[in-house]
């Protein structure tokens, strides 16, 4: 029990914040915003899973978000020039995970500290992307939204599928050995080499998974439009990086799991529409947002082993 | 190869190694002024008035915030910190400057004051979680950077922009003073101060020193949680003073005054050859990495590219400075590895 304290803690909080809105504000359980919102936040929960594993690792990777645009643009050119769908999918995959091993090269391969590695990343995309599209947005095929399927049918899948990979995730996390590498090399490299663990072929592989991850993101995101938005990524790193941090995973690695860094999604994503239903202005989310994150990591203060760690 | 030689073959490749550790420890500012001059010399060839002085001028004045910003972070990168909440701060002091000059009606010197104890508060803020309750610094500021910029919307409701403030306010962003721009002489003082504050004071030498080892700081009986502390405050200071040049700069103040001016500042200090883990790096090398940045920018607009070719030659600069840095040193250790160099050890 007080190994998941944690999350147990993130889990009430967004229990205490359900109910609150049920009592004060019972017109934000709707079925169709609620499963909209759902589907809007299924891509970002996908993303997060990727970021959390960079974490856990003891890494971190600020680029997603801009790996998430540049996948979305690409893969919507390729659905613009009408590829197969699976193959569409595909492609989009293979590009985050192209953009995460260059990362991983670097971080892993020359040992440069990956904060800077993916600044200096984010920014290239970022900018690269703007200078060759101009910020144009990408048509997408006649038919291509939610898979052609019914817009709540393609919202159903979306959710599912953010789900399952959650609990792929969540059960590979603790019951692979790829999984518990990634904690013995988060908690500390040192000794996981001693142990027989690679920890730079770890890390490069996380950084390539975790652009999958985004990669796969773009695609589930791509799904809900008929045009795609070449900024949609921006700032998908700072929302993923909240999430995982309220959801109780060290940002010195090695402790944490996905299961809270789910509750600390959902608290996250709920925040903005309940304020909409409780009627407190709009403008408040990002402040009420930082502050969330600030007592997260404050009340995380008594649980850290490693204090002052960069 | 006899014993002789051996040993011969052994000192002069230490010797070398000495010259090549020397010529290490200057490294990244020489690669720094030699790209800068490459710079200067590509873009007055290609452009026209690219030279101008007051084209010079024109690129100082672009650069001062966010050589503000970099001067106070490259004091809290020293410490193995990190301040990601200084683009957003500066949108807040804006703000609070505006709301305290128009609905207030204080007088502008007043404003400013006020904005400055603002700036130095929410940096006491950062300075108080990190220092004193021992968070992790990037966590942090990433909550205050959502924080910072949420008030600043929520003040205004993210539409309401403040504007018409006094020609002699405006002076200290738009007009020249000595021939200078205005904002120089203040930039080029607080330069002086910081490198004068990290380079000659035991305050600066004990900024190191956390960065290196902040256990081993406390063993040597430095105050590391007042000196951490400090330092997240100057950064907030400055944050505050970079926020009213800027309103003087564009002559309104608006809620998303600053965006991600975080990372630009943070992308000068670590161009500037200053360690992201801390102990290692210079003033001077973040002000030739700012210099490089604002220079690359105002070149390539005076050879019709447009912005974003800059945002990328930029990303692709620090990566290239911080692998070929990387690759060099490790090049160096290979070649001592017979007989490691302390000169190199203790710089790198």
């Amino acid at each position: 029990m007080k190994t998941y304290s944690r999350e147990i803690s993130v889990a009430l909080t967004l229990g205490g914040l359900l109910l609150g809105l049920a009592i004060f504000a019972p017109s934000f359980y709707q079925a169709q915003p609620l499963l909209s919102l759902a589907a809007r936040e299924a891509p970002t929960l996908v993303a997060a899973c990727g970021m959390a594993l960079v974490i856990l690792c003891r890494q971190i990777d600020i680029s997603i978000g801009a790996q998430f645009s540049v996948c979305s643009v690409c893969a919507g050119l390729l659905a613009g020039a009408h590829w197969p769908f699976p193959l569409v999918l595909s492609a989009s995959i293979a590009m985050g995970a192209s953009l995460g091993a260059l990362n991983g090269s670097l971080v892993a391969g020359l040992g440069l500290p990956s904060i800077v590695v993916t600044l200096a990343t984010m920014v290239t995309w970022r900018e690269g992307l703007r200078w060759l599209r101009q910020g144009t947005w990408v048509d997408l095929p006649e038919g291509s939204q939610w898979f052609g399927l019914r817009q709540s049918a393609g919202q159903w899948t979306l959710i599912i599928l953010a789900l399952t990979v959650l609990v792929l995730l969540a059960w590979a996390m603790k019951h692979l050995a790829a999984g518990r590498f990634i904690y013995a090399v988060g908690s500390d490299a040192e000794a996981a080499r001693l142990a027989g663990i690679r920890p730079r072929r770890i890390t490069f592989a996380v950084f390539v998974f975790a652009g999958a991850l985004v990669g796969l993101a773009a695609m589930m995101n791509l799904a809900q439009s008929p045009q795609v938005d070449p900024n949609s990524g921006t700032g998908l790193e700072l929302k993923t990086i909240a999430a995982v941090v309220v959801g109780g995973v060290a940002i010195s690695g090695g402790r944490g799991n996905l299961w809270g860094v789910f509750a600390g999604l959902l608290l996250l994503a709920c925040l903005g529409p309940a304020l909409t239903h409780l009627h407190v202005q709009a403008y408040w989310e990002k402040a009420i947002q930082g502050s969330v994150i600030l007592l997260a990591v404050v009340a995380d203060g008594g649980h850290r082993r490693n204090p002052g760690s960069p | 190869m006899a014993g002789t030689d051996g040993t011969q073959v052994l000192h002069e490749n230490h010797q070398a190694m000495t010259i090549f550790g020397k010529a290490i420890c200057f490294r990244h500012e020489s690669i720094l002024l030699l790209i800068l001059a490459a710079e200067w010399l590509f873009f007055a060839a290609a452009g026209r008035n690219f030279t101008t002085l007051d084209n010079t001028f024109n690129i100082l004045r672009h650069s001062v915030e966010i050589g503000l910003l970099a001067l106070a972070m490259t004091a809290v990168v020293l410490t193995g910190g990190i301040d990601l909440s200084v683009g957003s701060l500066l949108g807040l002091c804006a703000v609070l400057f505006g709301t305290f000059w128009r609905d207030a009606h204080l007088p502008v010197w007043a404003a400013m004051l006020l904005t400055l104890g603002a700036g130095a508060a929410a940096g006491g803020l950062n300075g108080t979680l990190i220092a004193w309750l021992r968070l992790p610094p990037l966590i942090v500021t990433l909550g205050t950077y959502s924080l910072f910029r949420g008030l600043a919307e929520a003040m205004t409701h993210g539409v309401d922009t403040f504007t018409d403030f006094p020609a002699s306010f405006l002076f200290l962003g738009q007009e020249r003073w000595l021939g200078l721009p205005a904002q120089a002489p203040i930039f080029m003082c607080f330069a002086g101060a910081i490198w004068l504050l990290v380079h000659r004071t035991t305050f600066g030498r004990s900024l190191r020193a956390i960065g290196f080892a902040p256990e081993g700081a406390r063993y040597a009986g430095i105050p590391v949680r007042s000196r951490l502390a400090a330092v997240y405050l100057l950064a907030g200071l400055t944050a505050a003073m970079a926020a009213i040049i800027y309103t003087a700069r564009l002559g309104q103040a608006k809620a998303d005054a600053g965006v991600g001016y975080e990372l630009f500042a943070i992308t000068g200090v670590v161009l500037g050859g200053v360690s992201i883990f801390g102990g290692v790096g210079s003033v001077h090398g973040t002000l030739l990495g700012v210099a490089a940045i604002a220079v690359l920018n105002n070149g390539l607009a005076h050879v019709r590219q447009p912005r974003e070719v800059a945002g990328m030659l930029t990303g692709l600069l620090l990566l290239l400075a911080l692998s070929g840095s990387e690759l060099l040193k490790r090049l160096a250790t290979r070649r001592g590895r017979c007989q490691p160099s302390p000169a190199t050890t203790k710089k790198a």
